[in-house]
């Protein structure tokens, strides 16, 4: 009780104690923003992997056919929700006048029901009739338009104008001239399609280089003399409850005795197929990024420490002011453990409060962070965030409570480390050295 | 004199400014180092990016390009201000090799390699032909084959120390490469054929510009090549840009307003001719404004890490303050003597100032000692770290980076000092007011003694 009213009055009649709250609040909402804002790219990073290519992805290393009934097998499998092929190749469009560049191309199946309409710009479920045009294909809204300089915003009216023209892609048909030798010929080949539809997902590096086309057109262009429809990849939506150890390995059941009984493969192909999740094909990236985050932590962390000199300076004036307060409750028979205690109780309160300041404008500025960053740009001109820097079109704005509450817990143990070298002073006090008369 | 001795006599004896100084030390140590590292970086891709462009641009964003370059360059040749000139072809093209069934999309760049390399750091990004640039594009295989460099991202691997693991000599493989040829109008000029113009060229060298972008999608042809695959050479050739150097003595701005101007010129001139209006959307600009897509990006981070560190600069100011409110509050006798001798309210000012300043000196002093220090042993310690506990700052197989930055900028030292002394004057100036304020009368009083 005695120590309540002690840190209260400190409290009322110490205002300068407010500063000390006030650097631990700014250090602990930096570092949960820096933190949050990090994690939050990292999360959107894995999870753009997982939306482009499913939660499974098995790639063998050269183009398979019979694909149909390894989807059919996969897809009875209790952990696999759905499974769909992929076969790509890189090529050059030609989008009209002086417009070329360059894209990479993925044969989906399904075209119409990969996208939600909310990430086609149409709103329409079939914004171009199938039957005026033989091929129709989607593009990323990044190959038709470029985000505008200041905003970093598509006109999306303008983007709209794109849908239903022709465009020319090119790239090579494999064309296999010597079946004993096994060499391959390539020629060139040019497909033109209508643009049924643009694509925004809000990734850069998809909406920049991807165009989507059926995958039978794109199988009929690379692979013309194949008999059956080939397919370079499939991708694999898990069932929410499934493992993804247990159902990597589960598929990769599927996948050798598909690959053993309906294409003859030599057990090396059959093991080198690659059979990942989506975000351990990320992993190598995601852990750098997850460094990079850490070392701007720790240099953060380092000039935080400030907010512990700033809290033992706070306190040893108040231990020097408060002398004899210490001697009377000594005097009294208070120990030295009683008389500590308020002082690092006292910091840990601090530290609280401190920290539970830190934690809400963290809060707020987290949550906030794509309307403060477009005051800012309007205010000071400065376009802080570009999609074809961050890959992203917005700032992840989840505050990552986990970080937040070990950044408070550190700073609540900062503010107890800063007050208890004055804690120990004031134990040290003697009543008899500060109440003598003189 | 008073103040000085004063001054030194508060930063000596009282203990509790050590903190002070203490912190600042701190905040300017990591200040130091961060921005070295941040700003040299800064400054070499800057470097790079010069290197890779030269000192200014005329050229279009269009890849179907535009025309009567080589009377534009006999001209500006002519100027003397300038030291070299390169036409240079840009476009996208589809490479494969021979045996491969998968082709990668890529930009190529068609140039003249030796007047390319006087414009360009060109000759110096490459390592087979660094000391003969005009047999950059003849594989040392084989001399008479159409040879190509390619960006050094796109051919070979870093190690884990950022190193490539060059070939004594270049082997041999050949690159298919095609475009699409395009008509003036922009149009497909092979229309109803195969619509591609495809070329086998064979690998003669890397080039490593230092830009990881740039090293990972570039693909340098010869000049007349390139023109032929992009459909740039009929009957009135066409380029995409020409770079330009200038002479030493002359400043960027003023040469690229000279270019300008004769570029205003020659488009007047030209009027009324053939294809003239491809030279409509030519611009001229100089390499900071042709590359301010990519450096803006890089500026912008270091911007906001310094925003960063201003608001966390913001407790070194609350440390000073409590150090020197106590300091004050310390000292009262101290400054009632010295008001009761005739010392104004300025002069009380002016001690506490120049104590702050002292502290700010000393304090930036000791940190930049300490960045210094630190900075000279960076890249032995991040080895240390790698080789004992694979720590790395970057991940060298991953980034174009290589020994980290650790030349101090005397600019931005002279901006931490400049801030740091300026916190500790912000930090000292209510305590120092509230000083000056003081009156000897209720300082000096017996029952305050």
């Amino acid at each position: 009780m005695l120590k309540l009213f002690l840190w209260l009055r400190y409290l009322r009649k110490k205002k300068i104690v407010f500063l000390s709250i006030a650097a631990v609040a700014l250090s602990a909402a930096l570092l949960i923003v820096v933190a949050s804002l990090f994690g939050g790219f990292i999360d959107v990073f894995e999870q753009s992997a997982v939306e482009a290519m499913g939660d499974v992805v098995l790639e063998p290393p050269v183009k398979f056919s019979k694909y149909e009934e390894l989807i059919r097998r996969l897809e009875q499998r209790s952990v696999v929700e759905a499974a769909t092929a992929t076969l790509s190749a890189e090529g050059l469009l030609h989008l009209g006048k002086g417009d070329v560049r360059g894209v990479e191309i993925w044969g989906v199946s399904n075209l119409d029901t990969r996208f939600s309409i909310l990430e086609r710009i149409s709103g329409n479920e079939h914004p171009v009739s199938r039957n005026e045009h033989s091929v129709c294909g989607f593009v990323g809204i990044g190959v038709v338009a470029e985000p505008d300089e200041e905003t970093d915003e598509y006109d999306f009216d303008a983007v709209k104008k794109v849908i239903g023209q022709e465009a020319v892609l090119t790239t090579g048909a494999v064309i296999k001239a010597q079946e004993d030798s096994g060499a391959v010929t390539v020629r060139r080949k040019t497909v033109r399609f209508t643009i049924a539809d643009v694509v925004f997902t809000g990734v850069y590096y998809l909406d920049k280089r991807l165009v989507y086309l059926p995958i039978e057109e794109v199988q009929r262009v690379l692979y013309p003399n194949e008999s059956e429809g080939v397919a370079g990849q499939i991708q694999i939506k898990l069932r929410a409850e499934a493992e993804a150890d247990a159902a990597l390995a589960e598929i990769r059941g599927v996948w050798e005795a598909f690959a053993t009984e309906q294409l003859g493969w030599e057990p090396y192909l059959i093991k080198g197929t690659a059979i990942v999740t989506a975000k351990q094909m990320q992993s190598r990236y995601v852990a750098e990024f997850r460094k990079q985050m850490g070392v701007l932590l720790l240099i953060f962390s380092v000039v935080s420490l400030s907010a512990v000199l700033l809290i033992f300076c706070i306190f040893y004036m108040i231990v020097e002011t408060r002398q004899k307060d210490i001697a009377i409750i000594k005097s009294c028979g208070a120990t030295s453990s009683s008389v500590a205690l308020i002082f690092v109780g006292f910091g840990i309160c601090v530290g609280l409060v401190g920290s539970g300041m830190g934690m809400i404008l963290g809060d707020i500025v987290t949550k906030n962070i794509n309307t403060i960053e477009e005051w800012i740009r309007i205010i000071f001109g400065l376009k802080l965030w570009k999609s074809s820097v961050y890959m992203f079109s917005k700032i992840p704005s989840e505050v990552d409570w986990n970080s937040a509450l070990l950044i408070a817990l550190s700073a609540v143990i900062a503010a107890a480390v800063g007050s208890l070298i004055p804690a120990i002073i004031a134990v040290r006090t003697r009543p008899v050295n500060v109440l003598r008369y003189e | 004199m008073y103040k000085i001795i004063l001054s030194f006599r508060y930063l000596l004896k009282r203990r509790i400014s050590y903190l002070a100084f203490l912190a600042v030390a701190l905040c300017v140590f990591i200040v130091v180092v961060v921005m070295t590292v941040i700003t040299g970086l800064v400054r070499d891709f800057k470097d790079n990016n010069h290197k890779w462009v030269g000192d200014c641009v005329v050229g279009t964003e269009s890849l179907v390009g535009f025309a009567y370059y080589e009377d534009f360059i006999k001209r500006i040749e002519e100027s003397d201000f300038i030291e070299g000139v390169s036409a240079v072809v840009k476009s996208y093209a589809l490479v494969r090799g021979r045996n491969s069934e998968e082709s990668i999309g890529v930009e190529i760049m068609g140039i003249e390699p030796v007047k390319h390399s006087r414009v360009t750091g060109f000759g110096e990004t490459l390592y087979h032909r660094k000391n003969d640039v005009s047999k950059a594009f003849e594989p040392a295989y084989d001399p008479n084959l159409a040879g190509c460099v390619v960006g050094i991202d796109r051919w070979l691997v870093r190690d884990d120390k950022g190193k490539y693991s060059y070939e004594v000599s270049p082997v041999e493989a050949a690159l298919l490469v095609s475009c699409f040829p395009l008509t003036t109008k922009g149009a497909l000029a092979k229309a109803g054929t195969e619509l591609v113009n495809t070329k086998t060229f064979y690998y003669s060298d890397t080039s490593h510009s230092g830009l990881a972008g740039v090293d990972s999608s570039f693909i340098y042809l010869p000049f007349e090549e390139a023109q032929l695959l992009c459909g740039m050479a009929g009957a009135v050739k066409r380029v995409s840009a020409i770079h330009i150097k200038f002479k030493p003595n002359v400043k960027l701005a003023d040469g690229c307003e000279r270019v300008a101007a004769l570029w205003k010129r020659f488009v007047e001139e030209k009027k009324g001719e053939k294809q003239a209006e491809l030279l409509d959307t030519v611009t001229v600009q100089s390499w900071k404004d042709y590359r301010r897509e990519f450096i803006a990006a890089m500026e912008k981070e270091q911007t906001m890490l310094t925003i960063m560190f201003a608001l966390v600069g913001v407790t070194t100011v609350f440390i000073v303050f409590v150090v020197f409110y106590m300091i004050v509050s310390h000292k009262s006798k101290d400054v009632g003597i010295l008001k009761s001798i005739g010392v104004s309210k300025v002069d009380v000012i002016e001690l506490f100032s120049c104590f702050a300043f002292l502290m700010g000196l000393l304090g930036s002093a000791v940190g930049v000692f300490g960045g210094w220090l630190f900075l000279l042993k960076i890249n032995r310690i991040e080895d240390f770290l790698f080789e004992h506990f694979g720590f790395q700052l970057w991940d060298r197989t991953m980034y174009a980076i290589g020994d980290i930055p650790s030349v101090i900028d005397l600019k931005v030292l002279v901006v931490i000092i400049v801030s740091a002394i300026g916190a500790c004057l912000a930090g000292a100036f209510l305590p120092s007011w509230q000083a000056a304020k003081l009156e000897p009368v209720e300082t000096l009083q017996v029952s305050q003694l």
